[in-house]
């Protein structure tokens, strides 16, 4: 591909998002709605949120709440679902758990966690450790199943252990498909965490979304959705940096950046 | 290098052998180059001339890689010739159409249709009405072989079988020419020689003219008039050879004609050199 | 993943679902759980039919139907063409791919006080962030599906003299049925869950709504109902697209 071609490729995104944006100013204009400011005055309104320390203060406490569920997620869930995607005892157990869970919105869950624990961050936090848990397990079931056999039977033939062999080769084996898991899990993260705020008002970015909304500042609003957006594709892009390092091995993945709510 | 059928006196129809021959396919100094994911350049097939005549069967032989499938595709009309023509009664060949079938190696069966609704595709593609489009894939449907398959869907189906839904399908929209691609490869050995049999028994009946590619030598001299021999790539034509050898072919007669065996034999010996002095693969 | 209501795999679907009410009774019955907060399941399932038949609870039930359907149903039908579309041109390849790029991250539930501002209170903001939610799924899978046909097959119809224009629809589109109802499951999942999520950040009704209702007045079994019904309602749905995927992809072989 030539040079030119290439850096388009790249900067496709870039300029979608600023057609996305000047779509958004013309309708704005066009539709001459009050409550739908125009794409400009949303990004000025965006320094003001950043500059306010409370606002900054939740959007943080959000940050650090889904880093937290996302974390502890990620450190259980890859090793159960590497567990269960080699052991059949171990899949058993939790299948039939998982399988009932899986179609229930975590999210939803919220106000029945909140009535258990009461509000504040354990049970935001819980919420999203349940909503990123689940493709991770699923993620790292299949990538660990998908292992083939010969590989281990390589390893044990070299004497490594039932658990070194679950690290030392069927991790990194399955690793392509258990960041494919992660990746879902993040963006998961990202949506259950503002949900769980919309709908548990305490604090948060949820929270400051509807906060603006009640209050008729509908500038903020956008600005946070705007933010919230920039934060998504942040997370996203990084993210894949990251797994495109770690598995530069593998071959492609088709990348299906599917939302799980 | 022109390919002229040739003339037998044990031809069973004498009504074919009085016809003048004459050619229906043209290739005209083509040449297919491919652009690999390196960016390197990849030469296919490098000027090739090649005259087919009507109602003949040719094989085009070599070993894999030598462009022969490239070739077809491009009679086909499903791939451009980076230089060079092909025509087809005088027309130039600018894309697929009715008049040259394929029949692929990968049968390429539309898994959502069953058999008949595979074979009354392209009748009813060519606007004849559902009744007589059905009947008239029924009776091709039987005449391949697969009478009481109709409604079986193509996963149902053996690969034997699936190879003659395959040819079933083009035949049912007529095609003058049948672009044969390595058709019996992904068959295993027993199979592969009922088909030959019963492709020549279909083949018999109207004599269309027919481009053959595979690798096979027996495969070659057991089914055509002429074998194009193929270099390996970047291909290049190596050599035609006339099959002379009776119609109708019966393959437990043939294994034990010396003349068969013969052509086998020498052909065989052809490619090892074309193994040798052609460029690596 | 998803539980599967195959004929004889009915057994298998329905043991999980007997295990964890064995497991829930349990805990209330052991006494781990305070049944002002984790009611027994015989309460909770005694008040869902209870409700079921009261005309206010129905009402709830169609009001969220209503908007699942109809965002599901934008999403598909955008969903399908768009992929379609992207496969088949380069041109609206060159378009949509970094537009979605850009937007699949997003966590579309942040344009929610957006679609309320625009469209108010009512259906039109839950189709439309039903919709938006569904899409990228549908999208990506049907454009999946349509560029990985296999090429011979388009070949095949050509030589049977089928025009360009009619391919995508002939053999494009079936070929990559499979694709797009694998993508179309996610999607009634998304549509299930995001109905009920919108319905309970803001709304008037539905069942998202009545569950933060129940909330309000901490009425821990009313919690429950509309919980359990929009799970039970999922499971259906999907058994039912499960059944239209057997019947159309009843000549595929099996994935």
């Amino acid at each position: 591909m030539t040079l030119l071609a290439t850096s388009a490729r790249r900067a496709a995104p870039v300029f979608a998002c600023i057609g996305l944006l000047a779509i958004w100013q013309v309708a704005s204009l066009a539709l001459k709605n009050d409550s739908f400011p125009t794409a400009i005055e949303a990004i000025r309104a965006i320094p003001d949120i950043l500059g306010d320390k409370e606002s900054l203060i939740n959007i943080l406490a959000s940050l650090r709440r889904m880093a937290i569920g996302f974390g502890v997620a990620v450190l259980v869930s890859i090793p159960l679902g590497l567990l269960m995607g080699r052991s059949r005892a171990v899949a058993a157990f939790f299948n039939p758990l998982l399988m009932v869970i899986y179609p229930v919105p975590k999210a939803a869950l919220m106000p029945i966690i909140m009535l258990w624990l009461g509000v504040g961050d354990i049970a935001k936090t819980l919420v999203i450790f349940l909503g990123v848990s689940l493709p991770v397990i699923y993620h790292s079931f299949e990538g660990a199943r998908a292992v083939e056999e010969k590989m281990l039977w390589s390893g044990a033939a070299m004497g490594l252990s039932p658990l070194q062999r679950l690290v030392r080769i069927v991790l990194p084996a399955a690793l392509p498909e258990v960041l494919t898991g992660c990746r879902t899990g993040l963006v998961l993260a990202l949506i259950t965490m503002i949900t769980s705020e919309m709908i548990a008002r305490q604090s948060g970015a949820g929270n400051i979304l509807f906060n603006a909304l009640d209050m008729g500042q509908y500038d903020t609003v956008f600005a946070m959705i705007i933010i919230v957006g920039a934060m998504g594709i942040c997370l996203d892009a990084i993210f894949e940096r990251v797994r495109a390092r770690l598995v530069r091995w593998s071959e492609p993945q088709f990348d299906m950046p599917l939302s799980f709510s | 290098m022109k390919v002229v059928p040739s003339r037998s006196s044990e031809w069973v129809r004498p009504v074919t052998s009085q016809k003048p021959a004459s050619a229906i396919i043209e290739i005209d100094r083509v040449s297919q180059v491919f652009q690999t994911s390196a960016r390197k350049d990849h030469l296919a097939l490098s000027d090739i001339s090649l005259t087919i005549d009507e109602g003949a069967f040719v094989s085009i032989l070599g070993p894999s890689g030598c462009g022969k499938s490239t070739l077809l595709y491009i009679v086909g009309g499903f791939v451009s010739p980076t230089s060079g023509a092909a025509k087809i009664k005088g027309q130039a060949i600018t894309g697929p159409g009715p008049d040259r079938g394929p029949v692929f190696q990968e049968f390429a069966l539309f898994p959502w249709k069953t058999v008949l609704g595979n074979v009354m595709y392209g009748p009813r593609q060519q606007g004849v009405r559902t009744p007589e489009a059905e009947a008239q894939s029924r009776a091709l449907i039987e005449m391949v072989g697969l009478k009481g398959y109709e409604n079986f869907y193509p996963k149902e189906l053996s690969g034997g079988m699936k190879q003659r839904v395959a040819l079933a399908r083009t035949l049912a929209y007529h095609p003058e020419v049948l672009l044969m691609d390595e058709p019996f490869g992904a068959l295993d050995a027993h199979t592969r020689t009922r088909l030959q049999n019963d492709l020549l028994n279909i083949w018999e009946r109207d004599r269309k003219t027919v481009l053959f590619v595979t690798h096979s030598v027996d495969e070659a001299v057991f089914l055509s008039d002429k074998v194009v021999m193929m270099s390996k790539s970047p291909g290049r034509i190596r050599q035609v050879i006339d099959i002379d050898l009776p119609r109708p072919r019966r393959r437990n007669e043939l294994l034990l004609d010396p003349r068969y065996q013969k052509y086998v034999v020498d052909i065989e010996r052809m490619f090892d050199e074309v193994d040798e002095t052609g460029s690596p693969s | 993943m998803t539980p599967r209501i195959l004929p004889s795999n009915v057994f298998l679907g329905v043991a999980p679902i007997v295990l964890v009410i064995a497991v829930w009774q349990g805990l209330v019955s052991f006494g781990f759980a305070p049944a002002v907060l984790l009611p027994p399941p015989g309460f909770v399932f005694g008040r869902l039919l209870q409700q079921l038949v009261t005309w206010t609870f129905q009402q709830e039930i169609v009001a969220t139907l209503i908007r699942l359907f109809a965002g599901f149903a934008i999403a598909v039908v955008l969903g399908v063409s768009i992929g379609i579309a992207a496969a088949a041109s380069p041109a609206i390849n060159a378009v949509v791919r970094p537009i979605v790029r850009v937007l699949a991250p997003l966590p579309k539930v942040a344009l929610y006080p957006a679609l309320l501002l625009l469209l108010g209170f009512g259906h039109g903001s839950k189709i439309t962030l039903v919709a938006a939610d569904a899409l990228f799924p549908i999208l990506l899978s049907t454009y999946y599906g349509a560029s990985t046909v296999e090429q011979k097959l388009i070949w095949s119809a050509m030589a049977a003299g089928t025009p360009r224009y009619q391919i995508l629809f002939k053999v494009v589109l079936p070929a990559a049925m499979p694709s797009i109802l694998t993508g179309c499951r996610i999607g009634l999942v998304i549509s299930c869950i995001v109905v009920f999520l919108a319905e309970m950040i803001t709304s008037t009704d539905g069942l998202g709504h009545a569950l933060v209702t129940a909330a309000r007045t901490f009425q821990a079994v009313d919690m429950f109902v509309p919980l359990i019904t929009i799970s039970l309602l999922g499971l259906i749905l999907n058994a039912l697209l499960g059944a239209v995927r057997s019947y159309l992809l009843r000549g595929f072989p099996e994935a």
